[in-house]
């Protein structure tokens, strides 16, 4: 094979493996987007609060790496929790601008306090399987990016059983479509709106912490690029739709790495930008999407 | 006296997006448009010799012009799909800016874009003479300018006609207003207003770099209208006003200031989260005005 | 309730207000010095701007116990001073100057960032004495903003940072003399950000002109996260050297590629601002080797002394760009004290033209290092030695002095 080809197929690889940290985070996203009809866009910094308080409870304790999953996860699902109350509880429900608005405001918030905490810097994270390698014939393959890829395939099948095989899952369906009907027949509006927040607060946990350790280091500048590649993710796939997410966030990566390996640096972020706008003018509802939105 | 000329470029970007968010669309192009302008004004007069007028008026006619072009295909896009194209399109901009070199030698300067070096040189105002007042009511000329063209479009059919596209797309159609008309209009008129807005700024700062221009600045367009509420042109003034007062204003809490911005922000949103002058507001303000002159009839 | 919260609210913004409606506090009977200082206490770029501060509060601290500043007519005057946020961001840093200047300050130290650094230049006066320049007519002495060449900008405009081509070309030259086996170097660059794009420019020339084959340059972006596709290429160069122009949250997403890849280069460089504590606290082990240049290291008894006190009681760091705070304070004191300064109300406008003439005419002055040079277009050529990252932490490899 000539060396062109080789590369190709490598940056496919690669593409796609880096594309599963935004299938991760775009799940996350896609989730409150579509299933609960709210706009959240707190969600991306919420991750990244539940992978630093991981972190801050791992230097405190000097405890085993094992906590770091756990931590992350009650932190994020808090976090979620708080997003919830402050910026959707008591807004209107008919005016969804408003707690845009004001998870923006929670965005800037939970930023500043990281960097109040951090002076900014950069801190290490654990990357226990950062220097694994798979050679898979003449490709070099990342293992913890593939670990993620598997994580979020897991997630998917969890997600997939709870909003379809429990009880949960099914007022948050009813909510998401009647509320008004839903309510009428004894589902609590805040007790599932809650309940959807601190689920996807806690997906973002693990995504905090797998992203944290992929990159070896937590850093403010995570909080931008990570809302807006979820985002993009959320939208690519259509929203709501949770597969889409996974599909979306992988086809992004790819598009990212085949663009940057074809017209460099300068012109990988344009490429992809364009290509999204044609995509989303085509097809206004995403590859999986409704056309409700 | 700087403060109110920061005023203007943010009243001019706020009044953009709110242009457009009254037919209901939220828009992050604005950044790419004021980007747009930016970088056509200072090319005009820094490279071209131009003088600041038919300059400034140059960048705001490219905005509308790209915003006339973005207006088409967004039409199709809704929700949060067309903040994701338009978000698009402003790093599309962005991007085009971070490759863009064009540059000319005046005596022992670099001026013009120098890819991601920067526009460097764009000093009109200072090579003319210019004090900071006139700079101040150069762009306050254009600000009022723009306000009482919105201000003037609110009351008449146009106005009525954006916020019925606004309330409820269908019922628009079906008394027969034109859709594509309207919303390509208001997208147009946002991209002209924010390319004024950015031509202005150009001057203003005399360097211009790419990263200025991102999500960052397209999130605080659309946050002005927001937090300063969509009922009249005031709105997005209270909205700049909101947000500069507490950047500037709170300057004594040192390092807590950063901290309770976001913070203050939710509790506005919580507080009023149609904004400070919400349609509500208007017509109870237009209703003690009519039942002072009239006494009339006080509804609502 | 929600009455009482806007009631607080509301009350908030006033007393927000209050500081900007109120008249400036009436010139104090005894007099004073009013020095102002700028940096990012915001946002990713905080760290610089907090140790800058401390530096600025320890260092007019001492000055102030010595007895302060010695004016025209023989009074002694403290130094009363400011420290505002300019947020990384060139709209905020253009008006914090613009409030500074119109209200009693005489001079600015500041600030961080080089795409602040560069409007504010911008908006000053371009030559002294131009009466149809309206240009702001006020001092700034940069300690930060490191991007070569601007202080050329404006005739107002001086800085105190490292000359990055002076000290690049030494290296280059030193690893060569060091190391005449090597032949190869391969550059990575962080494109999107002024600095490291500009350094791109002054490694390459310092690695060619000292003899070394530049076998091509890999970009990424500042909040790149994932570098497999660049380090692949490099890793395929199988260069001897690599030069990573890029701040440390990429610098060290890069490291970790390279030892994932296993791209071992017999020696790294860096650029200049990442010869900081935060590459260490970020990648300590990862960077082992890696060789800076660095216009700051605690080698001299007065280096040692202010980096430690700062650190105990102002909780910050001397690096490279904080030091230059110390100098330049210094450098004003000296400057005001020769140069005629009065610091009575009415003379303000003359006396920032003084501390710009004095400024102008200083030739060399004492830095923490050794002697600093001034050169025409009012910036510093400082003494540097260059850094190796060793056990997570800095030390001295070479000391040229």
């Amino acid at each position: 094979m000539t060396d062109l080809a080789l590369d190709v197929v490598q940056q496919l690889l690669n593409g796609f493996l880096f594309g599963s940290s935004y299938a991760l985070i775009g799940i996350g996203f896609t989730m409150i987007f579509g299933v609960m009809d709210k706009f959240n866009l707190a969600f991306g910094v919420t991750a990244l609060a539940g992978a630093y308080t991981a972190l801050l409870v791992l230097h405190l304790t000097q405890g085993p790496l094992a906590l770091l999953f756990p931590v992350a996860v009650a932190a994020a699902g808090l976090v979620g929790l708080v997003v919830e109350l402050v910026c959707f509880r008591w807004m209107p429900r008919d005016y969804p601008l408003a707690p845009l608005m004001a998870t923006v405001g929670m965005l800037f918030f939970i930023d500043e306090v990281i960097v109040h905490g951090t002076h900014g810097r950069p801190m290490a994270f654990p990357a226990p399987m950062g220097e694994v390698m798979m050679d898979v014939g003449p490709w070099l393959l990342r293992g913890d990016l593939g670990f993620m890829f598997l994580v979020s395939l897991g997630v998917m099948g969890i997600l997939w059983t709870l909003v379809y095989k429990t009880r949960l899952g099914l007022a948050t369906r009813s909510v998401s479509q009647q509320p008004v009907a839903a309510q009428l027949c004894g589902i609590s509006l805040v007790r599932v709106n809650a309940a959807v927040f601190v689920i996807t607060g806690m997906i973002g946990g693990v995504a905090g912490v797998l992203i944290g350790s992929a990159v070896g280091a937590l850093s403010p500048l995570l909080s931008l690029p990570l809302t807006v590649k979820g985002l993009v993710t959320a939208v690519l796939g259509g929203l709501g739709s949770i597969p889409g997410a996974i599909v979306g966030g992988l086809l992004l990566g790819i598009v990212e790495y085949e663009a940057l390996y074809f017209f460099g640096i300068g012109y990988r972020d344009m490429v992809t930008y364009l290509l999204l706008f044609v995509f989303l003018v085509f097809r206004p509802g995403g590859l999986f999407g409704q056309t409700r939105h | 006296m700087s403060l109110l000329t920061l005023f203007g470029f943010r009243i001019l970007l706020g009044l953009s997006a709110y242009v457009v968010i009254l037919t209901g669309q939220i828009s992050m192009a604005q950044a790419g448009f004021y980007a747009l302008g930016a970088y056509t004004a200072a090319t005009a007069t820094a490279i071209w010799g131009w003088p600041i007028v038919p300059a400034i008026l140059l960048g705001g006619l490219v905005g509308g012009l790209f915003g006339f072009l973005v207006g088409f295909p967004a039409l199709r896009v809704r929700g949060l799909f067309l903040v994701i194209a338009t978000l698009a399109f402003t790093e599309i901009v962005r991007m085009v800016f971070l490759n863009l070199k064009y540059t000319i030698r005046v005596g022992d300067r670099t001026i013009g874009p120098a890819a991601a070096e920067g526009f460097r040189g764009i000093t009109y105002y200072y090579e003319n003479g210019w004090s900071a007042l006139q700079i101040m009511a150069f762009t306050w000329l254009f600000v009022l300018a723009v306000l009482a063209g919105f201000w003037l479009m609110d009351r008449s059919r146009a106005g009525a006609v954006l916020r019925a596209v606004g309330e409820d797309e269908l019922a628009a159609a079906s008394v027969g207003i034109n859709l594509t008309a309207a919303k390509v209009a208001a997208m147009a008129a946002g991209g002209l207003v924010a390319g004024l807005a950015g031509a202005l700024y150009a001057h203003y700062a005399t360097y211009l770099s790419q990263e200025e221009f991102g999500a960052l600045l397209a999130t605080f367009a659309i946050a002005y209208p927001l937090v300063g509420g969509t009922g009249s042109v005031a709105g997005p003034i209270a909205g700049v006003l909101f947000f500069s007062l507490l950047i500037d204003g709170l300057r004594f809490l040192g390092d807590w200031r950063n901290l309770l911005f976001g913070v203050l922000i939710i509790a506005m949103m919580n507080l009023r989260p149609h904004g400070i002058i919400d349609v509500g507001l208007v017509r109870r303000l237009r209703a003690l005005l009519h039942l002072r002159r009239e006494r009339a009839y006080a509804g609502d | 309730m929600r009455r009482m919260v806007t009631a607080a609210l509301a009350l908030l913004f006033v007393v927000g207000l209050l500081p900007a409606l109120a008249p400036a506090p009436a010139a104090a009977q005894e007099r004073v010095v009013k020095i102002a200082g700028t940096g990012a206490m915001s946002g990713v770029i905080r760290g610089f701007g907090v140790n800058s501060k401390a530096v600025f509060d320890m260092v007019v601290d001492e000055v102030n116990a010595a007895g302060g500043i010695k004016l025209a007519d023989g009074t002694r005057a403290k130094i009363a001073t400011t420290w505002l946020d300019e947020r990384c961001n060139a709209e905020e840093g253009i008006s914090v100057v613009r409030k500074l200047a119109s209200e009693d300050w005489l001079v600015l130290i500041g600030p961080t960032c080089s795409n602040v650094a560069e409007p504010l230049f911008g908006i000053l006066q371009r030559k002294v004495g131009d009466a149809g320049d309206s240009g702001l007519q006020f001092p700034i002495f940069t300690d930060t903003a490191i991007k070569p060449g601007l202080a050329k900008i404006s005739e107002w405009a001086f800085r105190n940072v490292p000359h990055e081509p002076t000290m690049y070309t030494h290296l280059f030259k030193w690893l060569k003399e060091k190391h005449p086996d090597l032949k190869t170097v391969y550059g990575g660059v962080e494109k999107d950000f002024a600095h490291s794009n500009s350094n791109r420019g002054t490694m390459d020339a310092a690695a060619k002109a000292a003899g070394f084959e530049v076998m091509g340059w890999e970009e990424w972006l500042l909040a790149d996260t994932e570098f497999s596709t660049q380090i692949g290429k490099m890793r395929r160069a199988k260069p001897d050297i690599v030069a990573i122009s890029a701040h440390p949250f990429t610098t060290c997403g890069v490291l970790r590629e390279m030892k994932r890849q296993g791209v071992k280069p017999k020696l790294m460089v860096g650029l200049t601002s990442t010869a900081t504590l935060e590459t260490m606290a970020g990648c300590g082990p990862e960077a082992e080797g890696l060789i800076i240049p660095s216009g700051f290291a605690p080698v001299t008894p007065e280096a040692k002394r202010v980096a430690d006190i700062v650190a105990k009681k102002y909780k910050g760091n001397v690096d490279l760009h904080s030091a230059a705070v110390f100098e330049n304070v210094l450098v004003l004191k000296r400057v005001i004290e020769t140069s005629g300064v009065e610091a009575k109300p009415g003379t303000l406008q003359k006396d920032r033209q003084r501390v710009r003439e004095g400024l102008a005419k200083v030739k060399e002055f004492d830095g923490l290092l050794g002697k600093v040079k001034r050169t025409e277009d009012r910036e510093s050529v400082k003494p540097y030695v260059f850094a190796v990252a060793k056990n997570s932490d800095w030390a001295v490899l070479f000391d040229p002095r």
